[in-house]
């Protein structure tokens, strides 16, 4: 269990982040200079904080409030950095053992081994690090954090320095090491297919504040801002105002496309004539041509004409522009 | 023939050496890791002998070490020091002339030891000490060893300085660089070519050795 609520002012740019992560592996994502390093940096002790508070399972590591500030080598923290910082001048045996406590010597070989066969590192034991593959020197940094027993796990774009093919593979060793050590888990990453393969809830950082923490789905699908829809890959975001509440759906008036009908969302009451952003995903969209009977579609039914379409790997994009007598300039896209 | 010279530049160097090497890695290692107010101005300080006069640098000696001066005094009286015209002065000299070319060295050897290595193993439970016994140091060890080299050597040479505050004491503080001097001064260029020798081929084997020593291997 960790809990954080960290406050620091620099430059042109202030971190306010509140966020308490249960045993499980929470996924921090955002874009590059959203203050996630930093967040772990605040968490390990590698900076400190203004202002706030990081306590572990009940023991404060920092407070501003009552003059707490533990050392890092007394937090039992765990942090991979993200070119994983092994030292050069011992193999990976060495590296992985550093950071075993304690005078027993053979309990330390014990957990060297096991750690090794684990994460697949056997017969690289005498290796120094500038002798091993990407993968197998993050296996190996990872390995060296487990065995010093961290309480919490911070992994800080653990993947981003390796192939395309060499990630899935350890994405896929990271779930099922985080099942053999369920510590709690902080995993930064920019990339969105890393962030949804592997965190089952996911907060979404933007200029230093969590815009949303939820589950996958909510984050998803229900995604609170503009910014987090747009981090989401949603390309059609626009702005309106609420015109109407109709039970569990609000109307909403955008001057371009007209009236849009949107399920309620979460969160405190809309009252009409309040200022709102609404998005579609591109596979939501439904293409209906114009000789076909409308069925059950009833809402939202945009007359539309193609502008182009835009070949993007599996999906294609199509520019539309909508408006109910192609009156409107605004276009939008979505998959076809 | 007389070897004494060569026997107290190295007794003085030697001695020298590690006094530089204790202090200036104490002031490589806070130079190097730690921000403080003024760190530019004590930069300058510790590089001054690099580039002030040996002759005003003994001379600065001279009036701090001297027998006047409240340090000097205190040296004499309370420890039994004595440093004016001794081979101590020398070695005060050899010191303070030879410290810059260790620090410098030893400081970009120092801050090449990344913050992230360092930090690493503090989060990985270890003290401050461990730190740098463990991980700074066995990093930057061939650049400190350079530098000492450059240190000794350096000291080995020393001139100005030494003949301000040691004097030029046959038997005594009669140091190489020194007798060197003297032996031209008296027309006996046998003795100099010989010392010259001496000092040529140190100087070159010195070279050579921080050379292979500073090539950085991690």
């Amino acid at each position: 269990m960790l809990d954080i609520s960290l406050r620091k002012r620099l430059p042109g740019f202030n971190v306010e982040v509140d966020l308490s992560v249960d045993e499980e592996l929470l996924v921090l994502f955002g874009p590059s200079g959203a203050g996630k390093s930093l967040v772990l940096k605040m968490i390990s002790g590698i900076v400190e904080p203004d202002a706030g508070r990081v306590a572990v399972a009940n023991e404060t590591l920092f407070d501003s409030g009552i003059g707490v500030n533990l050392p890092m080598r007394m937090r039992k923290v765990g942090h991979l950095f993200q070119d994983y910082a092994l030292f050069p001048h011992m193999t990976v045996s060495e590296n992985i053992a550093y950071g075993i406590g304690g005078g027993n010597k053979d309990e330390a070989r014990k957990k060297v081994g096991e750690l090794i066969t684990v994460m697949r590192l056997s017969g690289l034991e005498k290796r120094y690090p500038q002798e091993l593959s990407g993968g197998q020197k993050q296996r190996t940094a990872l390995a060296r954090t487990l065995a010093a027993g961290p309480r919490v796990l911070l992994l800080d774009e653990p993947f981003s320095a390796l192939d395309y093919q060499v990630r899935e593979k350890l994405r896929a060793d990271l779930l099922n090491i985080h099942r053999i050590y369920p510590i709690t888990t902080v995993l930064v990453t920019h990339d969105l297919e890393e962030a949804f393969m592997l965190g089952k809830r996911i907060a979404v950082i933007n200029n230093g504040t969590i815009e949303q923490a939820g589950t996958q789905e909510d984050v998803f699908y229900r995604p609170l801002t503009r910014n987090v829809a747009r981090f989401m890959g949603v390309r059609n975001i626009f702005s309106g105002k609420v015109a109407a509440l109709e039970g569990a759906h609000l109307v909403i008036d955008n001057p371009d496309i007209g009236m849009v009908k949107a399920p309620l969302p979460p969160g405190p009451a809309l009252s009409p004539g309040t200022e709102v952003s609404f998005c579609i995903r591109p596979e939501e969209i439904l293409v209906i041509r114009p000789d076909r009977v409308l069925g059950k579609v009833q809402d939202n039914i945009l007359e539309c004409m193609i502008t182009g379409t835009v070949g993007r790997g599996l999906t294609t994009y199509s520019t539309w522009t909508a408006g109910g007598q192609y009156r409107q300039r605004r276009s939008f896209q979505f998959c076809a | 023939m007389d070897l004494f010279p060569l026997y107290i530049t190295v007794k003085v160097s030697l001695t020298a050496t590690v006094i530089t090497v204790a202090v200036g890695l104490v002031l490589a290692w806070v130079m190097a890791k730690r921000e403080f107010f003024g760190k530019s101005i004590v930069d300058v300080v510790i590089m001054q002998p690099l580039v002030i006069p040996p002759t005003v640098l003994g001379y600065y000696l001279l009036v701090a070490f001297g027998k006047s001066s409240w340090l000097g005094q205190f040296l004499s009286d309370g420890l039994g020091i004595e440093l004016v015209f001794t081979w101590k002065g020398a070695v005060i000299a050899a010191f303070i002339s030879s410290l810059p070319l260790f620090v410098k060295p030893a400081r970009a050897a120092l801050e090449g030891v990344g913050s992230e290595l360092e930090d690493a193993a503090r989060l990985l439970g270890k003290t401050e000490l461990q730190v740098i016994t463990t991980i700074t140091l066995p990093l930057a060890w061939r650049g400190l060893f350079a530098g000492a080299v450059m240190a000794f050597a350096r000291a080995t040479g020393e001139f100005g300085a030494t003949l301000m505050i040691a004097g030029n004491i046959p038997g005594l503080t009669q140091t190489l660089p020194i007798a060197i001097y003297d032996a031209v001064q008296a027309g006996d260029y046998a003795t100099a070519n010989l010392l010259v020798g001496i000092i040529t081929l140190f100087s070159f084997t010195v070279l050579f050795i921080a050379g292979r020593f500073s090539r950085v291997r991690f």
